[in-house]
């Protein structure tokens, strides 16, 4: 009897005592809303270091786009003074390489490549390869599963068909 | 318990004819693949003799008219190769597109053609008519005729490099590139492709 007495006066402390036991947590969990502060912080920090690097990038990409501008103006020693016009050809000329290294990035990198069908210096073969061999060899093994499980019944499934 | 065993044994019996239903069409659709191939190749070897019928009327309007000579439309054929210790003999068509490759090796567009100065690509598939590649070896003997003439060649390097590895490469010489994927005898997308590379010993018109 007095056991069942403690447990429901610890029942009912539980339940009527939450409004000031929620009070309680309330108040301690101000500190959480600091740690969000800390967190969001940490995020902004995030961000410039990221920031940061995709600048590096960009320089870097910035770096190699003037050494293969220059490099571009250098194959041509007899242009004295540059006109306008023909900077904008050597840009046009100098991001060409560019494009070329992406796409053996792609290659290499296993992504889908664009097939083969047209020489060039430093081409890849042509896919030659064709599905009919996997084709023939699938369809003869599902044709010999099928045949053996038809005439191949286990012996307990035999007996039980004979019944 | 009867009951249960004639359904199993029937449930049986029905995957075994899905399975041989289902087989039987990839084998259909395998042999009408290589019915319509077998179908492409007779279709360019009586055109390329078409041609060679022709060949002297075409090369004196060549000189006439100061044209190039044969077409090089996609899918027509341009020259002949022999390797007669592989027995194998076959016509050569513009392009290595599927369609190209159907009727039989593909003359890679953009290269020279086997005569002309440069590297000249041939490619074919490794189940079909470069299927003997996989035998052959150094000091082998090519031979090509297209409208540059008849010409011999020997095989003077083979390497096997990776799919998507850069294995064609411009030449000032006269040089003959074959092209198959490797191993020959694979099953799936080949991981590697076999190149050989032929270079010419003499040429005749």
């Amino acid at each position: 009897m007095r056991t069942w007495l403690g447990r429901g006066t610890f029942a009912a402390i539980v339940v009527f005592g939450a409004a000031t036991a929620e009070a309680q947590i309330t108040t301690v969990i101000e500190t959480p809303k600091r740690t969000t502060v800390a967190a969001q912080q940490a995020a902004a920090r995030r961000e410039e270091v990221a920031q940061d690097s995709i600048a590096r990038i960009t320089m870097t990409g910035m770096k190699e786009w003037v050494d293969s501008a220059a490099a571009s103006l250098a194959i041509r020693p007899d242009t004295g003074t540059v006109p306008a016009s023909d900077t904008a050809a050597a840009t046009r000329r100098s991001t060409q390489p560019a494009t070329q290294r992406s796409d053996s990035a792609t290659a290499t990198s296993g992504r889908s490549p664009v097939k083969a069908t047209e020489f060039r210096d430093g081409a890849r073969a042509p896919d030659t390869g064709t599905p009919v061999p996997t084709l023939a060899f699938l369809g003869a093994v599902m044709v010999l599963a099928g045949a053996l499980l038809r005439r191949r019944p286990t012996p307990a499934a035999a007996r039980r068909s004979r019944r | 318990m009867i009951k249960g065993g004639r359904a199993r044994l029937r449930s049986r019996r029905a995957a075994s004819t899905l399975l041989i239903a289902g087989g039987a069409l990839v084998l259909v659709g395998s042999a009408a693949s290589i019915a319509r191939a077998a179908i492409a190749r007779d279709a360019a070897r009586s055109r390329w003799e078409e041609m060679e019928a022709g060949r002297a009327v075409t090369a004196a309007r060549a000189r006439v008219d100061g044209a190039g000579g044969w077409s090089t439309a996609r899918g027509t054929p341009v020259a002949r190769i022999v390797i007669p210790r592989l027995r194998l003999d076959e016509v050569v068509v513009e392009g290595v597109s599927d369609d190209d490759l159907r009727a039989g090796p593909g003359h890679m567009t953009g290269s020279a053609l086997p005569g002309d100065s440069g590297n000249a690509v041939i490619s074919a598939h490794r189940d079909r008519h470069f299927y003997p590649l996989g035998r052959i070896v150094v000091g082998d003997t090519i031979i090509t005729e297209s409208d540059r003439g008849t010409v011999t060649w020997t095989v003077a390097k083979l390497r096997v490099v990776d799919a998507e590895a850069a294995a064609l490469h411009t030449s000032t010489t006269p040089l003959l590139t074959l092209t198959t994927c490797w191993p020959i005898r694979y099953f799936g997308p080949a991981p590697e492709r076999l190149i050989v590379e032929a270079t010419r010993i003499d040429a005749s018109k």
